[in-house]
């Protein structure tokens, strides 16, 4: 990778570390402030113990990605509430059993001698108990602060900015530049943090003022560059919100919309990597003002719908079902179709003789299929299935990003593909034909949250893409990404010119997100 | 000073009693030692006279006022405590360790110190050396001084002494055990001592009281416990020292050849 290249993801740093820290700073002061006193009752209730632990416990056995994206569904929000509260949550074991065990770890000779001498049950709490805990207490708050800084980097795909999204933009996009910066900051902060408290422990054990200075120093020190970093998202309200699922083409489109949105004077802001279902609820409850869905994952994922119409008729119904259940505007096809499809090596399908899934389904039972983490549990899987009588011998699951090389690789005989996708031609597959019609097609579509549909201005800047977009440019587009390593912006900014959305007079100008 | 009235103590609705019916009174200025074996109910009886443990039946009077009736908090801070292993906090400096309960009773800082100095020279330990070291800096015999000093800080009239030099070596343990002698006859306190070391019970209480599972079987000055024991209980338990002093005399007497 360039020193541009890493030029490039460092100008982003100041606005994913600021997020990062203050979803970190509030989660785990918040976490504090509740599993204190929550474990001090605890040893003094010894009934509650156990259930408090074990929901503790429990919390911390789910995997952190999981309870993040639970919390959206429960509190039916996305963005900050959700992933404060899932890291929140998350920060509890450590804080509440670490307490827990260091004052019930007091010497019962020493707590004789505190109420013997004539201590009050507080006096001897905070005179006696909690000042020989303060070790383990303190230990606990560390682990606490280390697991909460590494697991905000997962509240990325709820809609909160983090570190995370150098992460997981980088992995989908493979611009190890990027996960590389966003694992080394997460590291240092968690590093920094760790030894800061160390650093204030070290203080009070040693009543050493220097090192209480020097800690609180550099506590203050953190805040404030939290509160700096905040400054430029909390000015300007009124900024366009872009989605993306976490693939390529996502990128490169909110990149390509954000654009258009700046060019035509409006602040853009993107949203990037959020899950799919995840997306579509946030859009409509305006947390999300825009971004580009699939006609046949809302078909089938948001309608429920199982039946087949036509392309034409199929997109006219959902258009006018968004808009009547929703009050979503869909503002109109981009003019390429992302389907899914099955592809194979070229090679093996000239050997096999294979052209279209029917000729697959003799050698299903021999062949591995490998598809992308929702393709198996999607309706379409169900009717492809059903429509071609399809049964493999193996099933498995990768990120999309691996997909690919796996069937390069000959780790699996097929895969689920995007049509779009720049590494079909790279890597030399094939794509089925589907005579049945057993896929549903998936027009590229634009939707606008309710309140995005009433902003004149935003419904000006971004008609033009409707029909603009052919399959053949966004498959170079996306080619731009994954496998010239160019960055979403980069590749946004030739999609605009080669479609003509962007006078080369005035290109040149990218969006900050 | 202390009056005990048929005091019981059960912890199984009266199946066992660790202490059963015991009277007992200790003058002002008087150490009383209990003596008997571990389980025999004498820390039992101790702990209820400053409310560590309440009493099933039976009342105790502590210069003239039920016990019962006193706030535990404001009974203890007004007695001093010596505790069976010390029981120094660790996270505390030996000032701040002596000084606990004078801040309880919010004194003030200037005073705190000034007391703090006077205990430690008053047993012993040197204020310029040792105010700032921690408990576990200390050897044995410091830290017995130190919790010493800390039971005193608030000048209480009574002590209450759990086998205060039962984890010593027994040179530090006589002369420690001397120094407290000394001690508790200037500052004329009334001390409650428990041990089951007979050797220390003769030489330093003003009266022993020996108890039995639970039961007060006789009390006495040292002398009438040795000489006229009240009880076969007691006779058996002068028995060793009896016989380890008559050992001692006749090594001495034949130049101190073996046996």
């Amino acid at each position: 990778m360039t020193e541009t290249a890493l030029a490039d993801q460092l100008r982003l740093l100041p606005d994913y570390l600021g997020h990062h820290l203050a979803l970190t700073l509030v989660a785990l002061s918040s976490g504090i402030a509740l599993c204190l006193p929550l474990a001090i009752l605890v040893t003094r209730v010894k009934s509650l113990q156990w259930p408090v632990l074990t929901v503790a416990s429990v919390a911390q056995t789910i995997p952190g990605l999981a309870l993040l994206a639970l919390m959206v569904p429960l509190l039916g929000q996305i963005g900050f509430l959700p992933a404060f509260i899932a890291l929140l949550l998350y920060s509890m074991l450590p804080i509440l059993r670490n307490t827990v065990t260091g004052i019930l770890g007091v010497a019962p000779d020493i707590l004789e001698a505190a109420e013997g001498l004539g201590m009050t049950s507080r006096q001897r709490l905070f005179r006696v108990e909690l000042p020989l805990a303060a070790p383990v207490i303190i230990a606990g708050i560390r682990t606490a602060t280390v697991w909460v800084v590494g697991s905000a980097t997962l509240s990325t795909p709820v809609g909160a900015t983090s570190l995370g999204n150098y992460i997981f933009s980088g992995l989908q996009t493979q611009n190890s530049t990027a996960v590389l910066v966003g694992c080394a900051a997460a590291a240092a902060l968690a590093m920094v943090l760790d030894q800061l408290i160390r650093l204030g422990e070290l203080a009070v054990a040693g009543r050493s003022r220097t090192k209480g200075w020097l800690a609180g120093a550099g506590l203050l020190f953190i805040l404030l560059s939290t509160l700096i970093l905040q400054i430029p998202t909390a000015r300007g309200s009124a900024a366009v919100v872009v989605g993306a699922k976490p693939f390529t083409e996502q990128y490169v489109l909110a990149e390509a919309i954000a654009q258009r949105l700046t060019r035509a004077g409006l602040r853009a802001e993107n949203r990037s990597s959020m899950g799919s279902m995840i997306l579509f609820d946030a859009l409509t409850a305006g947390h999300v003002d825009c971004y580009v869905d699939y006609s046949g994952t809302l078909w089938a994922n948001v309608m429920k719908r199982q039946d087949l119409p036509p392309r034409r008729d199929l997109l006219n119904q959902m258009k006018a079902w968004l808009q009547r259940e929703h009050q979503v505007r869909v503002l109109g096809a981009l003019g390429f179709e992302n389907n899914y499809g099955l592809a194979v090596p070229r090679r093996k399908a000239e050997a096999l003789k294979l052209a279209t899934i029917q000729d697959l389904a003799s050698h299903a039972p021999q062949m591995t299929i490998g598809a992308d983490f929702e393709f198996f549990v999607r309706p379409e899987w169900a009717a492809l299935r059903e429509a071609y009588r399809l049964d493999f011998g193996e099933q498995r699951t990768f990120d999309p990003s691996l997909m690919y090389a796996a069937a390069r690789e000959g780790v699996v005989d097929v895969i689920s593909a995007y049509t779009t996708d720049g590494r079909i031609i790279e890597y030399d597959l094939a794509v089925l034909a589907d005579p049945l019609q057993a896929l549903p097609p998936y027009d590229a579509v634009l939707v606008l949250s309710p309140a995005a549909a009433r902003r004149a201005e935003l419904v000006g800047a971004l008609e033009a893409f409707d029909g603009a977009i052919d399959d053949g440019t966004m498959r170079a587009a996306n080619k731009r990404v994954d496998v010239d390593g160019e960055s979403p912006a980069q590749a946004a900014r030739f999609l605009l010119e080669a479609v003509g959305l962007s006078p080369p007079a005035k290109g040149g100008e990218g969006s900050d997100s | 000073m202390i009056r005990i009235q048929q005091v019981s103590k059960t912890y199984d609705r009266g199946r066992s009693f660790a202490v059963q019916g015991v009277d007992l009174e200790v003058g002002a200025g008087e150490l009383l030692v209990l003596l008997g074996d571990s389980g025999c109910g004498k820390t039992t009886l101790l702990k209820m006279i400053n409310r560590l443990v309440e009493p099933t039946q039976g009342r105790i009077l502590v210069e003239d006022r039920d016990v019962s009736q006193v706030d535990p908090v404001a009974l203890r801070r007004g007695i001093g405590y010596v505790f069976q292993g010390v029981g120094l906090f660790p996270h505390m400096t030996v000032a701040e360790n002596v000084a606990v309960v004078p801040r309880l009773l919010n004194w003030e800082p200037a005073a705190c110190r000034d007391r703090v100095d006077e205990l430690l020279r008053l047993t012993g330990l040197s204020p310029r050396t040792h105010l700032d070291r921690k408990p576990d800096e200390l050897s044995g015999g410091q830290r017995q001084r130190v919790g010493l000093a800390r039971a005193l800080a608030a000048r209480p009239s009574i002590m209450l002494m759990d086998e205060p030099f039962g984890a010593l070596d027994p040179i530090t343990r006589d002369g420690l055990q001397r120094e407290f002698k000394r001690l508790q006859q200037t500052l004329n306190l009334t001390v409650v001592m428990v041990t089951h070391d007979m050797t220390e019970a003769l030489l330093l209480a003003d009266r022993i009281a020996v108890m039995k599972q639970g039961v007060l079987v006789g009390t006495g000055t040292p002398r009438q416990i040795l000489r006229n024991p009240s009880h076969p209980y007691i006779a058996a338990l002068m028995e060793t020292p009896r016989r380890q002093a008559d050992q001692v005399e006749s090594m001495l007497r034949s130049g101190g050849e073996g046996q």
